[in-house]
């Protein structure tokens, strides 16, 4: 419903080529950020839904329409604009800073401060003292909260945000986004958001674009990102801890030895005993015949009182836990930091099929990798 | 300060009715420029490429010098309050005009960015986010211009307008600084009063947050200082509103004949313009506005000319050598009259007949000089004007009847150094010794108090003065009973008659107005 197209943009100034036949689309109700170096086009591209830029070549749409069949006045009205330090009129109390738009469409004063009033409690600002201020006695954070609420004020479906957290403190930008979160959350506007910090990017979007030299690099989920960027550019650009700091996106799948000793639960214990020795390992995994995980033999199997025509479905042990495939590392961690001792935990996809194990050895160096430098540990990781 | 005090007190009346006049002219002019200057700076902030002429034409007016722009606006405005407004205006323009322009200008581009982006139109961006956040700027810019307009409206007496620069001028005429002190201390508290109220209109109406002491306010002290402003405001308003409106009412002819008698920056001139009006005023049921210290012979006669004032005392000499540049210096009064009445006519004016007074232009000494020398003539003088130096009026070096007369009949006389000053300061240089030989009239008042010798001028380079009312034709017409009157009156006044009411004036410190109705009275031509 409110699809926004850009089909063959370029812009110049001047000689200076900006923005490259672009053509992509952004997708309705989420929350996508264009992100980038400096002088990538980011913020050019976003002038450009608003028609504060005017495209060289190219056109953009919105629902189908050409933006430029629209009256620019009627279409900047129809969209929410936060920039810096919220972009407000210093000269303007807080109330008429948020109700501008709204006073020139003659929207009644009653109409105007319940709405008003509702914005307030969306954007966390619940003092009403502050609406008769102007925005000089407020600091950054609440400049910002109220930069948003204006940009509310008329329900626009589209939001375009230009590095609005940029100016600020690490836990005020930090209160911010998850205020924007849980906004996001509730209304399900289609916003576009630049910025030039990937942390944030990763924190708040639905969609990320990376973009670069006026092109688009990579238009993907923060996940797909992280884990399959597409080429070296993207790899520098996040750079090789960037996932570190989103464990939540580090699976087991991409860290697992896949390649466990096993051995079906019919074979005799002298056979587990042998693979033991011989293999040089500490355990082995008993599987059926579709290779679906049953138990662990290892030292505790094995007693004076076992009998020589036991099988290995005989001795062997539960795990103290197993863990999915597909689970991230964190819970893994989770669930490991209940128990004491550090056996090789099994991993299972969701069929129960033991697809590899997880051991304390493979933690460690997959942990350790944030701290010793590497240039393709992301590589080595198995992450591609 | 005692004196000072005297003076006030005996002058009350006038300095209050010159500040009258003072306030009225200085709030038109500044009001004007606002109303024509804020939208001219708007404009060339949208219109591209406008701003370079624009401000380049306001900085070059802005440099002339204001007496040479009021003498050149005479022709087109003539005299009296219009061409002092005009001017003023014009000089508080570029104030007006550049701060606009900067402050609009310059107003943070995020919040015009902002604007746009939330959607408003170009109109709404002028009048809702550059306009208030660009007004700190633009009041600066008028409070200059306000402030500035009431010292330059001083100029304002130059051309007969009154206002406080009358006394100033006078006072420098006369060599009185009290009088200069009583013109120019109410025009400084002018100044700051008008400081005050444009400070005040400023907090009014700049946006509360962006004015400077913003951060030590309470919405409460806010409401309060409003309240204050807005009663001062109002106040002051109606109060200039009520000085300007008195004044143009005022000024209305009283139901009936009027006539304007000018009359030129020194004080035989105040003298004689009083001495005629107030007989005028006597015999006939006439009213006569009086409009003295035109600044000159050309200015006062261009005024009469252009109709801004009916009639002034003129000489002889002057219509004939130096408004009408006839060479020589003919002796035969007669033929010089003729030439002169038919020259007049040219210009639509009469000449009425002449007074027995002759003021003719001198060069003198101090009587130790003359001793000293052994001068008795101009000819003597130029023997020794080698080590001599000349301090005269402006006017002298600049009149063919006059320096050009004398350098042409003689020759030989060539001055070390000349320098230019007016009236009754180039006494005070004479006796201080500064310079040698001054420009006397044969009839000021000083000449009787100093110990100076009158050279006589035997190769006659001086035409003979004789004070001569000059009146437009046209007015004489309408006013038929006009001539006869002055006529009668002219006979009395002899040169020794005016050397006297010249005398009272220059050096006793009298009143022109009372000294000359203090004349007719003794001589038994108005009742007392």
């Amino acid at each position: 419903m409110n699809l926004i197209e850009f089909q063959h943009v370029s812009k110049s100034f001047k000689e200076n080529t900006v923005l490259r036949d672009l053509n992509f689309e952004i997708p309705e109700g989420k929350l996508t950020v264009l992100i980038g170096p400096s002088g990538c086009g980011k913020t050019t591209t976003l002038k450009m839904i608003n028609r504060l830029i005017r495209p060289t070549e190219g056109k953009i749409l919105i629902d189908g329409n050409d933006i430029e069949t629209v009256d620019k006045v009627e279409l900047r009205r129809s969209m929410g604009y936060v920039i810096q330090q919220g972009g407000l009129f210093p000269h303007m109390t807080v109330r008429q800073n948020i109700e501008i738009i709204e006073k020139l469409e003659d929207i009644p004063e009653e109409d105007r401060a319940a709405r008003t009033s509702e914005l307030m409690d969306m954007v966390g600002l619940h003092d009403t003292d502050f609406l008769d201020r102007y925005p000089r006695e407020l600091s950054g954070g609440q400049q910002q909260r109220i930069g948003v609420a204006r940009a509310f004020a008329t329900n626009p479906d589209i939001i375009l945000f230009d590095e609005p957290f940029s100016a600020l403190d690490p836990i005020t930008r930090g209160s911010l986004q998850d205020q924007l979160l849980e906004i996001q959350e509730k209304e399900a506007k289609t916003m576009v958001f630049v910025t030039h910090d990937m942390d944030e990017a990763i924190k708040i979007a639905d969609e990320i674009c990376i973009m670069h030299d006026g092109r688009i690099v990579q238009f993907d989920t923060p996940e797909q990102i992280l884990r399959h960027p597409s080429d070296d550019f993207v790899v520098d650009f996040i750079g090789p801890n960037r996932i570190w700091s989103n464990p939540e996106y580090l699976k087991v799948r991409d860290f697992m030895l896949p390649d466990p000793v096993v051995c079906h639960k019919q074979m005799p214990v002298t056979g587990c005993i042998r693979l033991i020795r011989t293999k040089h390992v500490d355990s082995v995994f008993v599987v059926d015949e579709e290779q679906k995980f049953l138990g662990i033999v290892d030292r505790r199997s094995f007693t004076s009182d076992h009998r020589s025509f036991w099988t290995a479905a005989d001795v062997m042990m539960e795990p103290d836990f197993t863990v999915n495939v597909d689970d991230s590392i964190m819970s893994l961690l989770e669930k490991a930091s209940s128990f004491e001792q550090t056996r090789p935990i099994p991993v299972l996809d969701d069929n129960g099929t033991l697809c590899g194990i997880m051991t304390s050895s493979v933690l460690i160096s997959l942990l350790s990798r944030q701290y010793l430098s590497s240039e393709d540990s992301m590589a080595e990781g198995g992450l591609a | 300060m005692s004196a000072f005090g005297q003076y006030i007190a005996t002058h009350g009346d006038q300095i209050l009715q010159l500040t009258l006049e003072h306030i009225e002219m200085t709030a038109i002019a500044v009001g004007i420029s606002i109303l024509v200057g804020v939208p001219i700076g708007i404009l060339i902030s949208y219109v591209k490429g406008l701003n370079k002429p624009v401000l380049g034409i306001a900085n070059v007016v802005q440099a002339i010098p204001s007496m040479a722009l009021l003498g050149l606006f005479i022709p087109l405005f003539g005299i009296g309050k219009l061409p002092a407004i005009v001017m003023v205006i014009i000089f508080s323009l570029l104030p007006i005009i550049k701060n606009t322009y900067t402050g609009i200008s310059s107003v943070d581009p995020l919040s015009v960015e902002s604007g746009r982006a939330i959607g408003l139109n170009r109109w709404q961006i002028l009048w809702k986010v550059r306009l208030p956040m660009a007004l700190p700027v633009i009041m600066a810019g008028i409070r200059i211009s306000a402030v500035t307009a009431v010292g330059t409206m001083t100029m304002a007496a130059y051309v007969g307008a009154g206002g406080l620069g009358y006394l100033i001028f006078a006072g420098i005429r006369t060599v009185n600084n009290i009088q200069i002190l009583a013109g120019a201390i109410p025009s400084a508290l002018l100044a700051l009063l008008v400081d005050l109220l444009i400070g005040t209109i400023e907090r009014l109406v700049t946006p509360v947050s962006l004015q400077k002491d913003f951060a030590k306010t309470t919405p409460k002290s806010r409401k309060h200082r409003k309240v204050r402003d807005i009663v001062g405001l109002v106040i002051s308003i109606l109060l200039i509103i009520a000085i300007v409106i008195g004044s143009t009412v005022g000024n209305a002819a009283p139901g009936g004949k009027q006539i304007t008698f000018g009359a030129k920056d020194f004080t035989e001139e105040d003298v004689l313009m009083n001495v005629y009006s107030d007989y005028i005023e006597e015999k006939t049921d006439i009213h006569v506005r009086r409009k003295p210290d035109l600044g000159g012979s050309e200015v006062a006669y261009e005024a009469l000319k252009q109709g801004s004032i009916d009639a002034y005392p003129e000489f002889t000499g002057t219509l004939y050598g130096s408004i009408y540049k006839h060479g020589g210096t003919p002796q035969n009064r007669q033929q010089i009259h003729e030439i002169i009445t038919k020259d007049a006519a040219k210009d639509g004016l009469t000449l009425l007949n002449e007074t027995p007074c002759n003021d003719t232009y001198t060069l003198s000494v101090r009587k130790d000089t003359a001793e000293k020398y052994h001068l008795r003539t101009i000819e003597d003088l130029a023997k020794v004007s080698g080590n001599m130096r000349l301090g005269s009026t402006i006017e002298f070096l600049n009149r063919q009847d006059a320096m050009l007369s004398v350098q042409k009949k003689y020759p030989e006389l060539h001055f070390k150094k000349t320098v230019a000053i007016d009236n009754s300061p180039r006494y005070t240089a004479l006796m201080n010794n500064e310079v040698d030989v001054i420009d006397a009239f044969s009839t000021e008042g000083l000449l009787l108090k100093y110990p100076i010798t009158v050279l006589q001028d035997t190769r006659h380079a001086f035409p003979a003065y004789y004070v001569v009312p000059c009146f437009s034709a046209a007015t004489l017409k309408k006013y038929p009973e006009l001539a006869k009157v002055c006529n009668e009156l002219s006979p009395h006044l002899t040169e020794s008659a005016v050397m006297k009411m010249n005398y009272q004036v220059d050096v006793e410190g009298k009143d022109p107005e009372a000294v000359a109705h203090a004349f007719l009275v003794e001589n038994h031509l108005i009742k007392a």
